[in-house]
This record gives C-alpha cells, sequence and structure tokens, in this order.
C-alpha cells in the first residue's frame, strides 16, 4: 500500500498543498464577512480587510440583536426549528413503526400511497390556492404542517426500526404489553441513532428555509431570520447601486455616505448562520450515516 | 422462544382483514392517521389543482367556475420567450454545472485518500463540509459582500494588477451571472458530495492494492487499475441521478443572485413571479406541471439506465 518512491513523494507535497488552498478556499469566505462583522464599521469602509477583524468590536452585532424586528424573527425561527422538528419526527416516527410491522394488513397500500408524492405533486401554484382555501397562509402552522411528513425520512427510520432485535419485542408482546408501551418503552429508546440523524437533518432544513416565507408569508411579525436576511441582501445592493450610480454622474457632493450597510448586513450573516456552525463539526457523523443510509437505500 | 415467534407470524399472517383484526392491530392503524392526513391534505389535495393549467382560473369564480381553455397555456408557454427562456436557461445551466462540477468530488476524494494524517485529513474534510451547512441565503449574503466594490475580490484585483485599478461591480453583471452560480455550487457542494466517494473508496478490496504492488505497480497504477474501477459503479449511479434532476432548479440560489441588473430565469424563479406576484395562476400552475412531467420522464428513464447498467435503482 505504502509507496516510498521520489516521485509519490513530490506528489504528496503537491496533494498537500492544493488540499490546503482548497480548504482555505472553503473557510475564507466565511472568515471574511466574520471579520466584517466583527470589525469596527468605519475601518471597514477603508477596505482591505482580509480573515480578521483590524479593529475590533461587538458594536455590529449588538446593533444587529438590539434590533426588534430581528429579535422577533430569530423568536420565529426558533420556535420553527422546536415546533416543526417535534412534530415532524412525531408524525414521521409513528408512521415508519406501524409500517415496520411485517404482518400488518393494508401495510404495502399504505406505503404505495405515501411514496407517489415522491414522483407526482401539484406544484407551488396548487399549493399556494390550497394553503389560501384552508387558511393557513399568513399563519405559523404554514411553517409546520406542509414539511410534517417526509417519504423519505419516514423509510430511513423504518429500515431502522427493521434492523432491531424482533425477539425484543415478541417478549414485551407476550408479557402483555400494549403497543403504545412497546413503543415508548422500547423501540424509541432503541431507535436514538435514527432519530438524531433525523431530528438534525430536520433542524437544519427548518433553521435554513426561507422560500416558504416568501411563498406564503407577508405578515412582518411571522418573517424568519433568512428572510430576513434576504431583504437586507436586496436593499443594500440597491443602495450601493444607487450611491455607485451617483457617483458615476459626478452628483456625489449631493450624497452624504454616513453609513455603509455592509457591516451591519455581515453581522446579520453571523448570527444567521453561527447557531449551526457552531454545533456540526460535532454533530456531521450523524449526517454522513445519513447520506450512507440513504445509498445503501437506492 | 423461536417456536413462538413463527406461531405468531403465521397466526397474524393467516387472519382475513376482518373487523376482529383491526380492533386487535388498531393502535397501530392509528399510528399511521398523522402520516396519512399529512400526505392526503398537502400532496393529494394540490393535485387536482393541476387541472387549473388548463382553465383561465380566477381565484374568486373558483375551480367550478373558472373557464376550460384546454392546451392554451400550454402552447403559449413555448411560444412565448419568457417562458421558452427559462426552460432553455434551466436546461442549459444544469448541463453546463453537471460538466464541470461532477468529476471535482471524485477528484477531491481521491486526493484525501491519499492524505495518511489522521488529524490533517479530518480537519480538512470537516472544513469542507462548512459550506454545506450554510443557507443559500447566507451564501448569497457571503457572495454579494466578497464582490463588492470594496470587497475582497475587487482589493485583490488593486492587489495584483496595481493602484488604479478599475473595481469591477462584479454582481451588476448579467455576464457573470453563470460563473458565478457555478462557482458557489462547486463551493457549496464539492466537499460534502465526496462522503460517499471517501466511503467507496473505503470499501475497495485491500488484497487488489496487494497484486498490483506484486506486479510492480506504484501507487498511481495501484489508482488507476483498483481504486477507480472499483468506484466506478459508484460514479455511474450518481451521474445517471444527477442527470435526472436536469429540470429541477435551485431557486434560492437564482432568485438571490437576480438584482435591478441580473435578470437570469429558471422555471421556479418564472412559476413565482408570473403565478404568486402577478396572480397568474393558470400559466404558473402550466409551466410547473411541464416541470413536472418532464422532470419525471427523465427520472423514469434514469432509473432505467441505472438498472441496466448497474443493477442498482430507485423503485
Amino acid at each position: 500500500m505504502k509507496d516510498k518512491s521520489v516521485s509519490y513523494r513530490i506528489f504528496l507535497a503537491f496533494d498537500y498543498i492544493l488540499l490546503i488552498s482548497l480548504t482555505l478556499i472553503f473557510l475564507f469566505p466565511y472568515l471574511n464577512i466574520m471579520a466584517k462583522a466583527f470589525n469596527d464599521s468605519a475601518d471597514t469602509a477603508l477596505g482591505g480587510l482580509t480573515f480578521y477583524p483590524r479593529s475590533f468590536t461587538f458594536q455590529n452585532i449588538k446593533t444587529i440583536l438590539g434590533d426588534k424586528s430581528i429579535v422577533n424573527s430569530a423568536f420565529i425561527s426558533v420556535a420553527r426549528v422546536v415546533i416543526g422538528t417535534l412534530v415532524a419526527i412525531i408524525v414521521q416516527f409513528l408512521s415508519a413503526y406501524a409500517l415496520s410491522v411485517q404482518d400488518l394488513k393494508g401495510r404495502r397500500a399504505v406505503l404505495f400511497f405515501m411514496m407517489i408524492p415522491m414522483f407526482f405533486t401539484g406544484g407551488l401554484i396548487p399549493q399556494f390556492i390550497l394553503y389560501s382555501k384552508i387558511k393557513i397562509i399568513n399563519t405559523f402552522w404554514v411553517y409546520i404542517l406542509p414539511y410534517s411528513f417526509s417519504f423519505y425520512n419516514m423509510v430511513i427510520i423504518r429500515t431502522y426500526i427493521k434492523s432491531l432485535p424482533q425477539s425484543l419485542l415478541e417478549a414485551a408482546r407476550l408479557d402483555g404489553a400494549g403497543e403504545f408501551r412497546i413503543l415508548v418503552r422500547i423501540i424509541i429508546p432503541l431507535s436514538m441513532p435514527v432519530i438524531a440523524t433525523v431530528v438534525l437533518w430536520l433542524m437544519v432544513g427548518y433553521w435554513n428555509d426561507w422560500s416558504t416565507t416568501l411563498y406564503f408569508v407577508t405578515k412582518k411579525r411571522l418573517f424568519t431570520l433568512q428572510y430576513l436576511l434576504m431583504q437586507v441582501i436586496n436593499e443594500s445592493e440597491r443602495v450601493q447601486s444607487l450611491i455607485q450610480q451617483a457617483i458615476e454622474q459626478g452628483l456625489s457632493g449631493n450624497v452624504k455616505i454616513q453609513t455603509t450597510p455592509e457591516s451591519l448586513k455581515s453581522a446579520q450573516v453571523i448570527v444567521t448562520t453561527l447557531p449551526i456552525l457552531c454545533v456540526y463539526p460535532f454533530l456531521q457523523k450523524y449526517f454522513i450515516k445519513g447520506v450512507m443510509i440513504g445509498s445503501v437505500k437506492e | 422462544m423461536k417456536q413462538v415467534t413463527l406461531d405468531n407470524k403465521k397466526a397474524a399472517g393467516g387472519e382475513r382483514l376482518s373487523f376482529k383484526y383491526i380492533k386487535k392491530r388498531l393502535s397501530f392503524y392509528i399510528m399511521l392517521i398523522p402520516g396519512l392526513l399529512a400526505v392526503f391534505v398537502f400532496s393529494y389535495c394540490t393535485m387536482p389543482g393541476i387541472l387549473m393549467a388548463f382553465q383561465d382560473y380566477d381565484f374568486v369564480k373558483g375551480f367550478f367556475g373558472s373557464e376550460w381553455v384546454g392546451f392554451r397555456h400550454i402552447h403559449d408557454i413555448f411560444t412565448m420567450t419568457t417562458y421558452r427562456t427559462a426552460i432553455i436557461n434551466t436546461i442549459v445551466l444544469n448541463t453546463v454545472t453537471i460538466l464541470i462540477s461532477f468529476s471535482l468530488p471524485i477528484i477531491f476524494a481521491l486526493l484525501l485518500n491519499e492524505i495518511r494524517d489522521g488529524i490533517a485529513k479530518k480537519s480538512m474534510q470537516t472544513i469542507s463540509y462548512l459550506p454545506h451547512f450554510l443557507s443559500w441565503v447566507s451564501i448569497v449574503a457571503i457572495t454579494y459582500s466578497l464582490f463588492a466594490r470594496d470587497g475582497f475580490i475587487n482589493d485583490l484585483r488593486v492587489l495584483l494588477l496595481g493602484q488604479g485599478t478599475e473595481r469591477i461591480m462584479f454582481m451588476a453583471q448579467p455576464r457573470n451571472f453563470v460563473p458565478i452560480y457555478i462557482g458557489l455550487y462547486i463551493w457549496q457542494s464539492l466537499g460534502w458530495d465526496s462522503v460517499i466517494y471517501l466511503a467507496a473508496i473505503s470499501g475497495v478490496d485491500q488484497q487488489l492494492y496487494e497484486a498490483v504492488k506484486i506486479d510492480g505497480g506504484n501507487r498511481f497504477s495501484q489508482v488507476i487499475h483498483v481504486t477507480l474501477p472499483s468506484i466506478l459503479p459508484t460514479i455511474i449511479v450518481l451521474f445517471i441521478l444527477k442527470m435526472g434532476t436536469m429540470f429541477a432548479d435551485n431557486f434560492d440560489l437564482v432568485f438571490g443572485l437576480q438584482n435591478a441588473y441580473v435578470d437570469f430565469e429558471v422555471i421556479s424563479t418564472v412559476v413565482y413571479k408570473s403565478g404568486i406576484k402577478q396572480a397568474n395562476y393558470s400559466m404558473a400552475t402550466a409551466m410547473g406541471l411541464i416541470q413536472g412531467v418532464f422532470g419525471f420522464i427523465l427520472m423514469a428513464a434514469v432509473n432505467v439506465a441505472s438498472r441496466k447498467i448497474s443493477e442498482v435503482s430507485l423503485w
């Protein structure tokens, strides 16, 4: 397996250089925005910021966290992650458990019924009309209910439950334990690894989603952090192009640039992404496990 | 114990679907209710809505009051520039993205596999996953910041090309859209997509490497003659599956990169704009339907191909 030749050592040196540069490319954009977020905004305006703050300050982050709409949207985002994840894992786990019972009559029909929408759905506009008719548009429930079932997650959980030792369940049934009791006392404790995996997918998915707000929510009170970030991107881009145009047309004398939205925007990116980035290195094994189960399934 | 298990199964399997049976198994059927309800309401109840594509749907008149127009909207989509361009854009953007990006995670996995230092390998892997955990919105925000007039890329240009170099508004130039889109796609997915290849590589039979070595082959010929052929089935399956997503598009990223100067449209952005923003429900539904039908046909074809070539299929 090992190759000690000179040519291989040269290759290995190049390999290290290449991979380390790649790693820097993966990391740098985030470090750059982090430096901006923690750098004094007047200093940032001078340009030339790389991957560390030159003049460290918490001011930008404080300003962002002091903003009422941001605090409110953070609350909505967290509530969505917590409630949405809870609802979804309960719905998906119950279905998965019932469908893991080998001899349950109608099992195949139910599986088929749940699988069809994987390949064939109404699409965005029929969704929009339906949500209007059942009056969940512009309510918190539009963040939760439509995403409560996922065939893919259900299959992953079901595959796992099926791999549990069946004799354990049979023994409990012989002792006269009811199915709900078996579920709570035996199945759920044994299924913790797959529950952790699916819960993490759900949490990251809910936290990072923003188009649901764009499509179905117009109430400011219900905006999520991601949606607020998108608004800021569009606005500041508009402001910047206006300033740029003004300068090009020689009108810059009349335009006083007092603050750059740049620092605040960066701070908002950090507030929106840091919760996930702090935990992902410790949780990545669960995500990788998911990729593996999925690929085996395929 | 074992005997009891077998007997139990036999008994249950032989039973008829009777009232008594359902009563005995009632708890399982109750557990299925939330899932069935969610699927029925949020998936099945949207399906009749597809018929809007064949109507002049009026929100006030409702589904039964609106006028039927047959295939007029479908016909319009293939003749009207806005819609046709969006379809062509989607296919072209996906083709170019797949062609450019597909091989990169494989190369990354092969290069990473040569690193024997566990800590270095693990840290590089972990960092390469970072972009995968960012939302597309924050990726777009970071991109705008990086490519801004006073952002890092322009700083770098001034540093390399000398003072007085013009600062370019990258994000406001339509011709930069496709390169930036592909760049961001690669940045986001490269590390994560290599996971599956790394797993495939670690599953290669070690004896095969020894065989090549005995035949006098070096590490490079081991990779060419053992590693690559061993992971070829994985590569083929993933490539075929990727081809199946040709009609899908990344709404978040495309919409995020659009601004006052860039108006590159794909199917989903047109569906959103004409459907939800302009309340042009029927046209947008027809557009979504075309995407769905083409996507389904492609997936089915791809699945057949995958089964033929590698005996692996989705269904």
